[in-house]
């Protein structure tokens, strides 16, 4: 199935960086969903691991199949993101007061998870046949376009937050694509214009409580607001070596909202510590440069696109999260990737980076 | 497609190592953020986080029991149950305290007040809503704790008489500390809301009784849910205190002045040691009304009572002692060498001093000492007064403990006071005249006497001359076993000439077996002395100007006892309010020591003479 030549040119380094993030992501969700009184670890442990081990295989997957034929069939693909979107508008799943996902028995599936993947993967394509140095303004009108679509259908979802993930994706192929300066910062103003208009007709109340109590956390402290101090005094409380494992008060005693998931990263500042913190941080950004190394020695333009693209969602998300987890930005429902507990996300993130790896993997094949 | 690529590697790889960079500057200030926030600021998250999941809850210790002198509880501690409500953990507390009321059936008013009360208690800690709870609303929030987020149920000691209102006033009462006891006692282990004894042993022995509270630090979870213990210093129990009292004669005491009908008080004390085995204030109240805080109205019916049951009558009333004195007088005038026993007197219903005609209940005739005091003969008693100068009766009563404190191990006990002539310079800037040495010969005037302070004086008489100092203390409780406390030196160390002893004890012994006024208090084969006295409430003419028989009128009844005639074991006194007789106060005192030695001898308890009466006089 793969050209064993092509096993040397796999990234082992980032590939044992990646597995290990993940490995850490599921010791903290066990410390996360410890329950200090009995004893018991939450069930998310074990089904994480599964999905890790299921992410794993998407992730060969998407590193067997060439990226080429991939982008042959970007259409097509893009096609079935949009019409699992529009499904999941109409027949989804309901939980919390969203409508995000795809109910497959046992599993529910989330289709937004995987539209930063294919944004980067039909962006690219497009791109590509745009002739370097001949941008005419159609073509980020196109380009727009198609990021258009899903950010619409995951913003009705409602999902703001995976929803302005995908921009900074599109974004940054626009800009390996040569997306001037000017328009950029014509983009840039028509969003800023944007906002207030956005705020009022675009927000729903529970959205605007967020922001607003990102603003001001200590107004009310009980209401919105409570979230951002307790991840505040989770990662100060965590001092230069933390806690100790299933020793953080903050989350063993469930101070801290949805650890395992949108806080991950405040359980491992407490638990672990400034020093954890910055390991922690050093993988992530070990991570980053090897993608964005893997991007300049993409062999064609679509696999540059794809890689910049997976890998700025992803730097994107990291940053946001950890931002977050130390209460220095609203909370949204983004998850840490590779660490945070979750289904979909987890097995779309392996995925792209399985693309990534890929597009390095065939540096020299034609 | 090939080399497409190759064409802008400038351009790509400055974007790319844009990005690099952009990416590491980013990854640079998210770690300032967390060097700010986890080294910068760690000493005040770390105090948040600990103000978050810790609580301390003090653990009331209990106070030390108390036990009469045969071991029999008289004071313990039982745990009280309140339903508390921890505000900062519910929404709504008006919503919290609704649900609350209905579940355990309090008026929702009741439940909002005894919040607003709380005042200032920090949100996190509980505020009482039921205080003692009963079995039933403890069951009913128990069922319903999910329904009732903050709600706790708090268990404290709490002290517990339960002999009611037995010997309530040597108890005394508990209640939450002061501000200014706060102050005043200086004492490390009082903080606010801590219990300490308002009156009576729990005043006295504050210190002992009191036990040391503990501590414990738990961890709690989001929801207020105790998660685990992270450290406990246990209470340290007061100690425990054995008494002098002896809770038979103590019941048989009681029992008594309720058969009969009395308000009053009594004493009753060993008189070789000073132990008080029984003492009695009536009408008394129940301490148990105090222990978690009196209610307004329970206060104020026994503040406004006029009975005032608070008052401890036996250290606190001060009453005339009428005939009572003549035994202060008698010994005075023997041991100032002034009289022999020989020494007679004519009777003729009365004498006349500085040409003031003073009156005698009867013609006694020609009566000696002994006779005298049989028949409480007033005219020779007058002529000792005529005799003696103020200020040696003045130094004869504080000689057997008339006029001056008894120093019992109890807190605000009243002086009595015995006229002479310093104290009328300083009261009234008057002179002394001869004519009121008279009246107070036969213990009125301005003679006032507290009912332990006669009860000593009868002590003094009975163990032949010393005046011991009445005490309550038996023994303190000291790792496992009970270490005796030293009795207090008395008050006099000395004795009488032998006659004076035998002169007032045969006196005395004829009061009660002979045709004196304490016949009732005679016992065959026990040889009682005592002798009675009437406090009079107003004089014989305003008494008869007034035409009226109320209460408020009519005279009380004083008994002095010992028993048996030599070396007795029990002396003490029996203050019959308003009995109007002052015989009345002697079937009393015939309870007293007939309970005493049938105890003593282990022979049944005397039966209470009272009810065979009334089957006879149906």
């Amino acid at each position: 199935m793969i050209d064993r030549r092509l096993v040397p040119h796999v990234d082992w380094g980032l590939l044992g960086v990646i597995v290990l993030l993940s490995g850490v992501g599921l010791v903290m969700i066990y410390s996360a969903t410890y329950e200090p009184t009995t004893g018991a670890v939450g069930p998310q442990v074990a089904r994480q691991f599964v999905t890790l081990a299921l992410g794993m295989v998407a992730l060969v997957v998407c590193l067997t199949i060439d990226y080429r034929v991939l982008a042959d069939n970007a259409v097509l693909i893009y096609a079935g993101l949009a019409a699992c979107l529009v499904y999941t508008l109409v027949w989804g799943a309901e939980a919390g007061g969203a409508q995000r996902w795809i109910d497959l028995g046992p599993v529910n599936f989330q289709p937004s998870e995987f539209a930063k993947l294919v944004i980067a993967l039909v962006l690219a394509v497009y791109y590509t046949g745009v002739r370097l140095g001949t941008s005419r303004p159609g073509d980020w009108v196109v380009g727009g376009a198609l990021v258009a679509i899903p950010f619409l259908l995951i913003a009705r979802q409602p999902d703001l937050g995976t929803a302005f993930s995908l921009l900074p994706v599109c974004l940054a192929i626009m800009i390996f694509a040569g997306l001037k300066l000017r328009v950029l910062a014509t983009l840039v103003l028509l969003g800023a214009l944007l906002t207030p208009i956005v705020w009022t007709f675009g927000l729903e109340d529970y959205q605007k409580t967020r922001v607003a109590s990102f603003l001001d956390p200590e107004q009310d402290p009980r209401g919105a607001g409570y979230q951002q101090i307790q991840a505040r005094i989770t990662v100060g409380s965590g001092g230069l070596t933390g806690k100790g494992f299933l020793r953080g008060t903050q989350s063993q005693y469930n101070f801290l909202p949805v650890a395992h998931n949108d806080f991950i990263f405040s359980v491992l500042a407490e638990e672990q510590g400034f020093v954890g913190v910055l390991v922690a941080l050093g993988l992530y950004l070990f991570v980053i440069i090897r993608c964005l190394d893997a991007a300049r020695l993409a062999r064609d333009r679509v696999g540059m696109f794809l890689v910049v693209g997976i890998t700025v969602g992803f730097t994107f998300q990291v940053i946001y999260n950890v931002t977050m987890s130390a209460g220095l930005a609203p909370v949204k429902g983004l998850t840490l990737p590779l660490m945070s507990y979750g289904g979909s996300s987890v097995i779309a993130t392996l995925m792209g980076f399985g693309l990534i790896l890929n597009v390095r993997m065939r540096r020299f094949t034609n | 497609m090939g080399g497409e690529n190759s064409l802008e590697p400038d351009s790509r790889d400055f974007l790319l190592g844009l990005c690099q960079l952009a990416v590491v500057v980013a990854f640079f200030a998210l770690a300032l953020s967390f060097w700010h926030f986890q080294i910068g600021e760690h000493t005040r998250f770390l105090e948040m986080a600990a103000n978050n999941h810790q609580r301390r809850l003090a653990l009331r210790a209990p106070r030390g029991a108390v036990f009469d002198r045969d071991g029999r509880v008289l004071v313990e501690n039982r745990y009280s149950l309140n339903v508390s409500l921890i505000r900062e953990r519910v929404a709504d507390v008006d919503v919290a305290l609704t649900r609350l009321a209905a579940v355990t059936g309090v008026t929702p008013a009741a439940a909002r007040a005894a919040v607003d009360s709380a005042g200032n208690v920090p949100a996190h800690r509980p505020v009482v809503v039921i205080r003692d709870a009963s079995l039933d609303q403890v069951a009913a929030v128990a069922a319903r704790r999910l329904e009732l987020p903050g709600v706790v149920i708090e268990q404290l000691p709490t002290r517990h008489y339960p002999s009611g209102s037995l010997a309530a006033h040597s108890f005394g009462h508990v209640g939450e500390v002061t501000g200014r006891q706060l102050r005043e006692l200086g004492d490390e282990r009082l903080r606010g809301g801590s219990i300490v004894g308002q009156s009576g042993i729990e005043q006295e022995y504050n210190d002992l009784l009191m036990g040391d509270d503990g501590v414990r630090n738990v961890a709690v979870n989001s929801v207020g849910r105790e998660v685990e213990t992270i450290g406990e210093i246990p209470p340290d129990e007061g100690r425990q205190l054995q008494l002098t009292l002896d809770y038979d004669l103590q019941r048989a005491v009681e029992d008594a002045f309720e058969s009969e009908g009395y308000a009053g008080a009594a004493v009753a004390l060993d008189p070789r040691s000073g132990e008080v085995l029984a003492m009695v204030s009536l009408p008394a109240y129940d301490p148990n009304d105090f222990v978690l805080g009196i209610d307004a109205a329970t206060w104020s019916s026994l503040n406004t009572n006029s009975l005032r049951p608070l008052q401890n009558r036996a250290l606190q009333g001060r009453y005339p002692p009428g005939s009572v004195f003549k035994i202060v007088m008698a010994a005075a005038a023997l041991e100032e060498g002034i009289v022999d026993p020989n020494f007679s007197v004519n009777c003729r219903g009365g004498a006349t001093f500085y040409r003031r005609r003073y009156r005698c209940h009867a013609n006694h005739g020609i009566v000696t000492m002994d006779e005298a005091l049989e028949k409480s003969c007033n005219a020779y008693f007058y002529t000792l007064g005529a005799m003696l100068d103020v200020d040696v009766i003045n130094r004869w009563a504080a000689r057997f403990g008339l006029g001056v404190l008894s120093g019992i191990d109890l807190p605000h006990e009243a002086k009595g006071l015995v006229p002479s002539r310093a104290w009328k310079r300083a009261r009234f800037d008057e002179p002394w005249y001869p004519g009121e040495t008279i009246s107070v010969a036969i213990g009125q005037g301005a003679v006032s006497v507290t009912p332990i302070s006669l009860a000593v004086m009868m002590a003094t008489v009975a163990n032949g001359g010393t005046r011991v100092v009445p005490r309550l203390l038996k023994a303190v409780r000291d790792g496992g076993r009970w270490r005796e406390v030293t009795a207090p030196p008395p008050a006099v160390f000395d004795t009488l000439a032998p006659e004076t002893v035998e002169t007032l004890r045969r006196g005395l012994w004829m009061v009660v077996n002979r045709q004196g006024t304490g016949g009732r208090a005679r016992i065959e084969g026990r040889d009682v002395i005592g002798k009675s006295g009437t406090a009079q409430v107003v004089s014989l003419s305003r008494r008869a100007s007034a035409g009226d028989e109320t209460a408020d009128y009519r005279d009380h009844g004083w008994f002095v006892f010992a028993a048996p005639r030599e070396d007795p074991e029990i002396a003490g006194v029996v203050f019959a309010e308003h009995s109007d007789h002052e015989y009345l106060a002697a079937p009393i005192a015939r309870h007293i020591v007939q309970t005493f030695f049938a105890k003593k001898e282990g022979l049944p308890l005397p039966v209470l003479p009272e009810q065979t009466a009334m089957v006879d006089d149906q």
